[in-house]
């Protein structure tokens, strides 16, 4: 199974029965070129070595881990460490794929790099590395994130980058994906569409691993080194799944419990969370197959959460495999979980977390619980914070 | 003059019995075959235009039982072939073989689902010859030759030739590029159906010298649109349209 695991996807871009590429003729052409271009650099010992200076010099690579001792102590159970892709430049993992995918847009001689995003982490990442490697950026966004990451919709446009507001559907993550897919159909040939997640068509899911997985092979090593041993159990939030692929493929083969964390919104109603591993079933959404939450109709439901970043009605290909094969649990936290670990970590440890990452920290300190002290977690901080800081201190300003 | 015309139309939009009437239009007006799309709310290779009326027909209640059951009424009424389109989405969401039962036991000639390509669709092709059913796939200026003879052995009775990249709607200039495209289609034994951004007799009559039918969608959308907004005959505006382009 292990060997299985690590040998995905196949050529098609299956993993298992997930993943593929359910796309127009006129786009399969194109991702056959993205495949191919990608297959070359990887191997390309000038890619691989331009890409580890940036990861280094620019990126700020490796991201520490901290032990969070006081958080541990509050919560009195398992050992909490952090993998800090916070500290990142731009402050989240997004920036690891980003810049590999600015980089092979350079290298395919493409002009333009597009996007969507639903925090705007994603395009802010892209916008960055846009600059860095000198290429112009639309990002697509629904309006609906607009107002609520303004701080985001600032960087990019400071960056240079052009934010395409989108008001069609439900004015937020899906439908961006939706306006970015139709702007790449319209003109494949100067643009590059640099999806935001391990989701998407084939070689996406696979592309935006690759470039994650430095998180987890950085983290094992680091955790060794700290501790003289593994951890017990990685945590993760599951938006798309890329920071969590990023942890969690350097382990897959390991004696370790594996944990993603999915938003449970307000509550499991329809249209009131993401949880799509949780209660979605098998669908075709954005041109690849994966758990889905959509009616009877195969139609895609309306989704939501507090943290823009985990409010899509999809999930990546290799998580569906993931959960099927059992080797990884989906657990959810909700909203007033999000928001409590939010404060929680900034209070005891001085770290702002992303909502999104709130996730992570949320169910992380439920399981500490349960685990008892003589275990240990590793959990992946996505991301800083302070793009949520607005919303937070209007919706849910602190009790003292 | 009788151009072969594929007239594209949205099942249950604005209406069901709105939609009976369009059909009985562009049928009575001499489209050769009938295109009726099963909405799916992110139609990935549609323009606004279509995307548009796709979302208002899923607002209307659109199901695929009120979809099929649409065909087998219509069919009881008009002789012109029907090929049903939709995406992959709610296809594989019911299993493939079940659509395809469906679309055949509704009286549909066929089914043509853009992203099911040839080698990715989960066996359509296989199970639509066993059914008699027509899926017609679709190719682009971009399909490579070797890719076009992948497809053309599975045996289709037709092939989509969607004749620019992007997406549906605004108007497409047949130029050297796509007519070259179109000639190399056409050396086949396979009868061509091109499409994207037709909307004018010059280029149904270009592309029928060539021995393609004219693949038309927004247009009539565009057309169904103004009747509606005027109050007129909608089977007597359909019908009008599509005469004045065969
Ligand atoms: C900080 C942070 N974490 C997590 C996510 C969720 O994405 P993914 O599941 O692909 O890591 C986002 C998305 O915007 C994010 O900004």
């Amino acid at each position: 199974m292990a060997e299985q695991i690590n040998n995905m996807p196949n050529e098609q871009g299956y993993f298992g029965e997930y993943g593929g590429s359910y796309i127009p003729p006129q786009l399969q052409v194109i991702m056959d070129e993205i495949t191919e271009s990608y297959n070359e650099i990887k191997n390309d010992p000038a890619f691989i070595e331009e890409l580890k200076y940036l990861r280094k010099h620019y990126i700020g690579r490796p991201s520490p881990i901290f032990y969070a001792e006081s958080l541990t102590k509050q919560v009195g159970g398992a050992k909490i460490y952090l993998k800090r892709e916070d500290l990142n430049h731009t402050g989240a993992h997004k920036i690891n794929h980003c810049v590999g995918e600015a980089l092979l847009a350079k290298r395919m001689g493409k002009k333009k790099i597009i996007a969507e995003t639903g925090a705007g982490q994603h395009g802010v990442a892209l916008a960055t590395a846009a600059a860095l490697v000198g290429l112009e950026c639309d990002i697509y966004m629904g309006i609906v994130d607009i107002e609520k990451e303004h701080p985001n919709v600032a960087r990019m446009q400071v960056l240079g980058a052009t934010v395409v507001p989108v008001t069609r559907g439900t004015q937020t993550l899906k439908d961006a994906v939706d306006a970015a897919f139709e702007a790449y159909l319209k003109d494949p040939v100067t643009q590059l569409y640099a999806i935001g997640s391990v989701v998407g068509p084939h070689p996406f899911p696979m592309m935006v691993r690759d470039f994650q997985e430095i998180v987890g092979i950085e983290a094992k090593e680091q955790f060794q080194e700290m501790t003289g041993a593994g951890p017990d159990a990685l945590v993760a939030c599951i938006g798309g799944g890329s920071n969590a692929i990023g942890l969690f493929t350097a382990f897959l083969e390991d004696d370790v419990d594996i944990y993603g964390v999915e938003p449970a919104g307000k509550s499991f109603k329809e249209g009131e969370h993401a949880a799509t591993l949780t209660l979605g079933k098998p669908g075709v959404l954005h041109g690849f197959a994966c758990y889905l939450l959509q009616d009877d109709e195969g139609q895609p439901l309306p989704v939501y959460s507090i943290a823009s970043g985990l409010d899509y009605p999809g999930v990546g290909p290799q998580h569906s495999y993931l959960k099927d094969i059992e080797r990884v649990q989906y657990k959810t936290a909700n909203d007033s979980e999000a928001v409590e670990a939010f404060y929680t970590l900034s209070r005891v440890e001085g770290i702002i977390p992303a909502l999104e990452s709130a996730h992570a920290v949320a169910y992380a300190m439920k399981l500490a619980k349960e685990l008892g002290p003589d275990k240990s977690i590793l959990l992946n901080l996505s991301g800083r914070g302070d793009k949520d800081i607005d919303y937070i201190l209007a919706n849910y300003p602190p009790e003292d | 003059m009788n151009y072969s015309i594929m007239s594209h139309m949205i099942a249950s939009y604005p209406d069901e019995r709105t939609a009976m009437q369009v059909a009985k239009g562009l049928s009575r007006g001499g489209a050769s075959y009938l295109e009726i799309q099963f909405p799916f709310s992110d139609p990935t290779a549609d323009g606004p235009v279509i995307q548009e009326a796709c979302t208002k027909a899923i607002e209307n209640g659109f199901t695929l039982d009120r979809g099929f059951t649409f065909i087998t009424e219509l069919m009881k009424i008009i002789d012109t072939p029907v090929y049903i389109m939709t995406y992959a989405a709610p296809v594989v969401y019911i299993g493939v073989a079940e659509y395809l039962r469906r679309a055949k036991a509704s009286g549909a000639a066929g089914c043509i689902i853009p992203d099911l390509p040839v080698g990715s669709d989960e066996g359509m092709y296989q199970i639509s010859s066993e059914l008699g059913l027509d899926c017609v796939p679709v190719i682009a200026p971009n399909t490579s030759i070797a890719r076009l003879q992948e497809i053309l052995n599975v045996g289709p009775k037709h092939i989509y030739a969607a004749l620019r990249a992007g997406i549906t709607g605004t108007k497409t200039e047949l130029t050297e590029d796509s007519l070259s495209f179109l000639a190399e289609v056409l050396k086949y034994e396979v009868k061509v159906l091109g499409g994207f951004g037709i909307r004018t007799r010059e280029q149904v009559s270009a592309l029928d010298e060539r021995g393609v039918a004219s693949v038309i969608g927004s247009y009539f959308v565009e057309r169904l649109e103004s009747l509606i907004e005027t109050d007129a005959d909608i089977e007597q505006g359909m019908s009008d349209a599509i005469s004045s382009l065969v």
